[in-house]
């Protein structure tokens, strides 16, 4: 008797609960009514989208539905334009969703592995890129660009960033050259120029060190802040020519010249050219302390302007110029791109690019803070902030090489910067870290 | 007389304590509030990280409110854990009384293997749950970040209760017995209700976990209207810079719903509940 | 009545009802995911082209020659010697200050447990402020009291590692501290005075009468710590992202730079299986221990 009771009594809970499940899963559907559907359709695989838009275009008159993930830091700039872009052009709609850069590049990874990548994504140059190229997602955009004169354009720098084994993989989004930002005032203070050479530069911060003041600022906790100065290092010892062999892996690391140049590092380091304890400071944080004036100078690209710009600072105080490592002085760059789902519709492709050259049209009537210069051929420069013209210039002047991240795969980029910290800790030799280098190379050219 | 002096004394050494861990723990948190209430100017005038600044920049919290849309991702939320967590912890209660009062063989068998759940890094469960929500269309809903919220809730869950249910005497249940009680009845009136402090717990602790979940959160909801609060967050963290007054501002809103759950669940924490379970 | 005992060792039928719920959400859930990561484990796979099955040469490149492999091993171990005994006995500490009635109570139990809901992307930021060699809080204090005892703390390869525990440790009390305070909910005052009338004084009752009757919350506490030790990932990963060098790399870090920045997922995912396996071996025969009927 008690038994069966139970057993009812229990069974009619299972059953409530799975109503509430069902029934808050229903009620979700209703209160986000169509556009639910569509995002996950969509998200779903691109066939089905086509299918979808396909049908919907003959009831609502040929709207393309497509969807692009971009940088949570770009969001204030692309609202305004997503919103002007809607009024324009009834035909095309734009879902755009946004993630800090390593939520995004998770969430791709992730998407990619499990097939649900969206009609365009933001992505990083170099390695980064690539890795989506290599295996067949992206878009081959070759004939695209032709039809469409891409070549008279865009920046010709940003686009070969974005070409990979001659395959045009994306749009370029942003084309940056990195150089040596300073306090201006803090030279004058201490009565020393903009250095022409690497002795010059030693002698700065010898100076700018004497003033009590720590000549570099580097943030080493992801690595690639501190690898801004040590690629200049094997830049300046092993010449132009040889280190760019080295980043595309035809000439070996363990080389003495890279030993040379993590000497020299090491020694910047014992002197106190970086602040105490950088190895695990935020590279994020390099405007505090050249606002403070405690540090003089850093690594930055042409977004530093638009940074300095937003945070109300004294634009000028800062310059900017280029190591010089020796040679013509080159100066590392990097691009950041669009890359397009190579499931993409032709005409979810051409929705896509439709956007994003008007986003690049229109972009600077909305904000003045905004940090890339357009990879654009004729794009005017953001107001206010000399220095992205100044560094433009200097990468056409003196030539850039690909920034040592994007050049490496991440796992040997890594390795680098294992060696980055442990030399700064007195953990490895100078001698070492070239032979670490090349194994870790050699690894990943064996995987 | 001589035994109140003592009891004063062990009182002032108390509250001694006390205070000397309260300067401990109060450093990050007065940081986090005085970054809150800086202006972007504060932080680049050389006004130190651990100063309260001289014109609190209280806008940081409207700001935070409205540009960072916080009221939005807190309402989104509070819509999947108000769900998660009351139907979470009845799905768990049911399975805990099942692991402790009744009978069943390889009891603790069972019991690690929903353990298991809590021990799986949730990293390498993205990619399955991914593949598995996109066939069937649970990416940007709710029901499916609620799904696998209570999925990924059941282990820790268990884990709770089954530990206070086993403190609860069995007397009790032989006692609910001979009176007439049904197992579902003894589940329900009894064992549920002299486990309230465990129960509160665990729906401070679980209201919590999932407020602040990103991981999931950021896969399963790519709708920006959709997004959940530490996603939502996350839109202050920059590529070239962080907007620090703006995410501490953004941090401290946003705890407003997890030290409400707290204060009112926290009351189930005096003595004296001790008297119910007294054999 | 009676029949009850007749059926000693058979299920009771109602078992399965009350586990149907739990048993569904979670085999849909957690079973398929843990499959899954087992079956991707035994494969050279870069998360996209084509699967290479390898069988368990993953696991055997971990155990043989894999030298971040053991510095994780090693880091994670001490984790969880660290969260046993400072997490542990620190936050049963306060349970039981903030256990006695006094006034203020409510304020300091909420005050000490805040740390544990602040997401953790902010505790990242505001602990690499406080351990700033130049700025942060600490060295700043030291210089203040005129002690040279001044560090670079987590950049420096033999202390970030003990520093980023602190850090943590500001965060991790709040949850067992919340669960002792539970438990001793349940422990009947009547007893402990009974114990004192008897002539037990405090450390005799606190360990002969408190621990014994907190026996069940030490099972979950333990195993909570264990667990969460094993995994730890959001504290490091934003105070030191397992550096400097890889002084604080832990398994998960390890594992998500594996899956996620070197696309090589099948190893990184073995690496996830070695977590779970290695969290088992703990976990399952410290249950069966303290599972056994009294």
């Amino acid at each position: 008797m008690k038994a069966r009771k139970v057993k009812a009594l229990l069974l009619a809970a299972v059953m409530v609960m799975s109503t509430a499940l069902m029934g808050c899963g229903g009620s979700e559907g209703q209160e986000n009514g169509t556009d639910n559907q569509e995002t996950a359709e969509e998200d779903a695989g691109k066939e089905e989208t086509a299918k979808g838009d396909a049908s919907e275009g003959e009831e609502e008159g040929d709207v393309v539905e497509v969807s692009y993930w971009a940088l949570s830091t770009q969001q204030d700039y692309y609202e305004p334009v997503v919103e002007a872009f809607h009024e324009e052009n009834k035909n095309i709609k734009v879902n755009i969703s946004y993630y800090d850069t390593d939520g995004m590049k998770d969430a791709c990874k992730v998407a990619a592995s499990s097939d649900t990548l969206p009609n365009m994504w933001f992505n990083f140059g170099g390695s980064l890129g690539g890795f989506y190229v290599d295996n067949g997602l992206t878009y081959n955009l070759n004939d695209y660009a032709e039809a469409n004169g891409w070549s008279e354009h865009f920046n010709e720098n940003a686009l070969a960033l974005c070409t990979y084994d001659g395959v045009i993989s994306g749009y370029p989004n942003g084309y940056s050259i990195l150089g040596v930002f300073y306090r201006k005032d803090l030279f004058e203070q201490c009565g020393v120029e903009v250095p022409a050479t690497f002795e010059e530069f030693e002698e700065v911060c010898d100076t700018l060190k004497a003033n009590g003041i720590t000549p570099m600022y580097a943030g080493g906790l992801n690595g690639w802040h501190v690898m801004r100065y040590v690629e200049l290092l094997i830049e300046h010892y092993a010449g132009a020519d040889a280190h760019d062999q080295m980043n595309t892996f035809d000439k070996s690391y363990d080389d003495e010249n890279v030993t040379k140049a993590f000497e020299k590092y090491k020694e910047w380091v014992d002197k106190g050219y970086f602040p105490d304890g950088f190895v695990t400071m935020d590279a994020n944080d390099t405007l505090m302390p050249l606002s403070t004036g405690e540090c003089a100078m850093t690594m930055e690209g042409q977004w530093q302007d638009s940074n300095i710009v937003k945070n109300g600072l004294d634009m000028d105080q800062y310059g900017a110029f280029a190591f010089p490592s020796g040679g013509s002085n080159r100066l590392s760059s990097f691009a950041d791109m669009t890359q397009f789902n190579a499931k993409n519709t032709e005409e979810e492709l051409d929705a896509c690019v439709t956007f994003l050259d008007y986003y690049f049209s229109h972009v600077l009537d909305y904000t003045d803070s905004y940090g890339l210069p357009m990879p654009t051929l004729d794009s005017p420069m953001p107001e206010g902030q000399p220095n992205v013209g100044n560094l433009i210039k200097l990468g056409q002047e003196n030539g850039t090489f690909t920034i040592t991240d994007q050049a490496f795969p991440t796992e040997v980029a890594d390795v680098l910067f294992n060696c980055q910290d442990a030399i700064a800790n007195g953990e490895m030799e100078p001698a070492q870290a070239g032979a670490e280098i090349q194994a870790a190379i050699e690894a990943y050219n064996n995987k | 007389m001589e035994g109140k002096t003592k009891k004063v004394c062990k009182k002032i050494i108390l509250y001694m304590l006390l205070i000397a861990l309260a300067i401990l723990w109060i450093v990050p948190m007065f940081t986090l509030l005085a970054t809150a209430v800086k202006s972007k100017a504060d932080f680049y005038t050389g006004v130190s990280l651990f100063e309260f600044p001289e014109n609190p920049a209280w806008g940081n919290f409207v700001n935070a409110f409205k540009k960072g849309k916080l009221f939005m991702y807190m309402k989104n939320d509070l819509i999947v854990s108000g769900l998660k967590v009351p139907l979470g912890i009845f799905i768990e209660a049911l399975a805990a009384f099942a692991l402790t009062r009744l009978k069943m063989r390889h009891r603790t068998g069972v019991f690690v293997f929903f353990l298991v759940g809590m021990m799986l890094p949730l990293q390498t469960a993205l990619v399955p749950i991914n593949v598995i929500y996109s066939k069937l269309g649970l990416l940007n809903t709710y029901f499916g970040l609620f799904y696998v919220y209570i999925g990924f809730g059941i282990s820790f869950g268990i884990l709770i209760l089954r530990g206070f249910f086993r403190g609860i005497p069995r007397e009790m249940d032989e006692a609910a017995y001979i009176d007439g009680c049904s197992k579902w009845q003894l589940f329900y009136r009894i064992i549920l209700p002299v486990a309230k402090p465990a129960v509160a717990t665990l729906v401070i602790t679980d209201f919590l976990a999932t407020w602040n979940e990103y991981l999931l959160g950021s896969v399963i909801i790519n709708d920006n209207t959709m997004k959940t609060v530490p996603v939502g967050l996350m839109t202050f963290v920059g590529e070239h810079g962080t907007d620090y007054g703006y995410l501490c501002a953004g941090v401290l809103i946003s705890l407003i719903p997890v030290l409400t759950v707290y204060l009112i669940f926290q009351r189930y924490f005096v003595e004296g509940m001790a008297g119910a379970v007294k054999m | 009545m009676n029949t009850k005992k007749k059926s000693g060792e058979k299920t009771d039928k109602a078992v399965w009802l009350f586990l149907l719920p739990a048993g569904i959400i979670y085999l849909s859930v957690i079973v398929v995911p843990v499959f899954y990561s087992f079956f991707i484990s035994l494969f050279k796979w870069n998360g996209i082209g084509e699967k290479v099955f390898v069988g368990l040469e993953n696991y055997m490149k971990l155990i043989k020659g894999d030298k971040v492999f053991y510095t994780a091993v090693r880091n994670n171990l001490i984790w969880i010697v660290l969260t046993i005994f400072v997490t542990m006995t620190v936050s049963l500490g306060f349970a039981l200050i903030l256990n006695k009635s006094f006034k203020g109570r409510t304020f300091f139990r909420g005050f000490f447990y805040f740390p544990c809901v602040i997401a953790p992307i902010a505790v990242a930021i505001i602990w690499r402020w406080i351990y700033n060699p130049t700025f942060g809080f600490i060295n700043d204090f030291f210089e203040a009291i005129g002690s040279e005892f001044s560090q670079t703390w987590i950049s420096d390869a033999k202390v970030s590692l003990y520093a980023v525990f602190a850090a943590s440790l500001w965060q991790a009390i709040g949850q067992p501290m919340l669960l002792f305070l539970a438990g001793l909910q349940g422990i009947s005052a009547d007893i402990l005075e009974a114990a004192t009338i008897d002539g037990a004084n405090g450390a005799k009752k606190f360990f002969f009468v408190t621990v014994p009757l907190l026996k069940e919350t030490f099972v979950i506490v333990i195993a909570t710590l264990i667990i969460a030790a094993m995994k730890v990932f959001d504290v490091v990963q934003g105070l030191t992202g397992g550096g400097p060098g890889d002084a604080t790399q832990m398994l998960s870090t390890y594992m998500y730079s594996q899956v996620f920045q070197y696309n090589n997922v099948g190893y990184g995912t073995a690496i996830a299986c070695v977590m779970v396996l290695m969290m088992m071996l703990v976990i399952i025969p410290y249950i069966s221990i303290t599972a056994k009927e009294d």
